[in-house]
């Protein structure tokens, strides 16, 4: 059976990079779904959560906006930030939300305040992701 | 003797100066490891980036008028200088401070300078400095990208210039940084030499004129970033070997002392030999 390659790469490293089977993807215009021979396509993502399936088995990695590539079954994803669910600390998350929750409150200039605005969001993200992906596990054991 | 004791005394300050800088060059050689780790982890990034610009621009035939992408009437340019924030790193900041002395005695340039050091030198020229940044001591981050990249949004998108450049040293090897312009802007992306191209997208979404300028926008940054990372680098390893032979230095000092100190200390302890000697040839007779 036709695979498809993915790799997520962000500015930092190299978050993802193997053979699956099949991908949903949040785009600007809304979730889509790739499976192998899907159509040369290049799209901008949103924040949300990749779900990669592979071998019946489902990967969870947080983006933070970027790029998604398709071409030849090979999906490349340029992502401003990307961490996988199994990797999220939540507490760490939680404490980045209180963080940015309070610099919010404070009198800031426009570019403090979207830099809080982004970290609250992506704390959001990560909370939102990882206490999903812990329920998944606890349900399946 | 006097000189014994001031002797002992350099040898002293030698030594605490070979400590210190030993402890420097450490650091600075951390500081370059983790760098260059850095370096070499947005490599995956940018090469990707740089393909599908590549592709997207040129595979289209899209005639953009994206301000990234086409010269515009303006003959100033956005001139950046990248340097440390701090000395005792060699030659690295005479060079670019050169660098910049020589190639721009005209006045059609907006200076931008990140570094403590070059600043001083950017605001004895005559050149208009619009605005300067600290560097910093630790790995640059993103962060630092974005009030670069919105100025250069600000000049340009408003026609005050036509094109961007950026002095910084380029990083050949440990021993070796040679101050370097580039031209990021405007972007040149067509001087494609056999790299494949593969076939065109067969889909946008939302559309093109939707992702080419947040595609540009993010490869401008990732640019001004590596930069930013390879000045860094820089100047990690330049401090690195000049604390290297800052110490090797202080030992050569630390060694001439040292022999110095002993023959001064034996000559002391042969002059009370006579000394003795002399008394006692002197009682006996």
């Amino acid at each position: 059976m036709v695979k498809l390659h993915l790799e997520v790469i962000t500015p930092e490293k190299v978050v993802f990079k193997d053979e699956i089977d099949e991908l949903f993807a949040p785009t600007l215009t809304g979730q889509i779904g790739i499976l192998p021979n899907h159509i040369e396509l290049l799209t901008k993502l949103h924040h949300g959560e990749l779900i990669i399936k592979n071998n019946n088995q489902k990967q969870s990695i947080a983006v933070f906006g970027g790029f998604l590539e398709i071409s030849n079954n090979k999906i490349s994803i340029l992502a401003d930030y990307a961490i996988h669910a199994r990797d999220i600390d939540i507490s760490k998350s939680e404490e980045a939300r209180n963080r940015a929750k309070e610099l919010m409150q404070e009198k800031l200039n426009n570019s403090d305040f979207a830099k809080a605005e982004s970290e609250l969001l992506r704390s959001l993200l990560e909370l939102r992701i990882a206490t999903k992906h812990k329920r998944h596990n606890i349900s399946n054991k | 003797m006097a000189n014994t004791i001031q002797l002992k005394r350099r040898i002293k300050t030698a030594q605490n100066v070979s400590k210190t800088t030993r402890a420097m060059q450490m650091i600075a050689a951390s500081k370059m490891k983790r760098a260059q780790e850095a370096a070499l982890a947005t490599r995956a990034y940018v090469e990707k980036i740089t393909m599908i610009s590549k592709n997207l621009i040129h595979k289209l035939d899209y005639k953009s008028d994206h301000p990234y992408l086409v010269t515009n009437k303006s003959e100033k340019t956005l001139f950046m200088i990248f340097s440390p924030d701090k000395g005792l790193c060699g030659g690295l900041i005479t060079a670019l401070a050169k660098e910049y002395l020589t190639l721009h005695k005209d006045s059609d340039i907006f200076l931008v300078t990140v570094g403590k050091k070059i600043e001083i030198h950017a605001a004895r020229s005559n050149n208009a400095l619009i605005a300067s940044f600290e560097f910093g001591t630790s790995l640059p981050t993103m962060d630092k990208v974005y009030p670069l990249v919105n100025l250069i949004d600000d000049y340009l998108l408003t026609g005050k210039v036509s094109s961007v450049k950026i002095l910084s040293s380029n990083f050949i090897n440990i021993f070796t940084q040679k101050p370097t312009i580039h031209t990021i802007l405007p972007i040149k992306l067509t001087n494609n030499h056999n790299q494949k191209i593969i076939e065109s997208f067969g889909l946008f979404e939302p559309s093109i004129s939707e992702i080419l300028p947040s595609l540009l926008k993010r490869f401008l940054e990732i640019t001004v970033y590596q930069l930013l990372l390879e000045s860094f680098v820089s100047e990690q390893s330049a401090r690195m070997i000049s604390m290297q032979n800052a110490t090797d230095n202080a030992k050569d000092i630390i060694q001439d002392l040292t022999l110095e100190y002993n023959k001064a200390r034996q000559a002391k302890i042969t002059n009370e030999i006579l000394d003795i000697a002399g008394g006692a040839i002197s009682a006996n007779t």
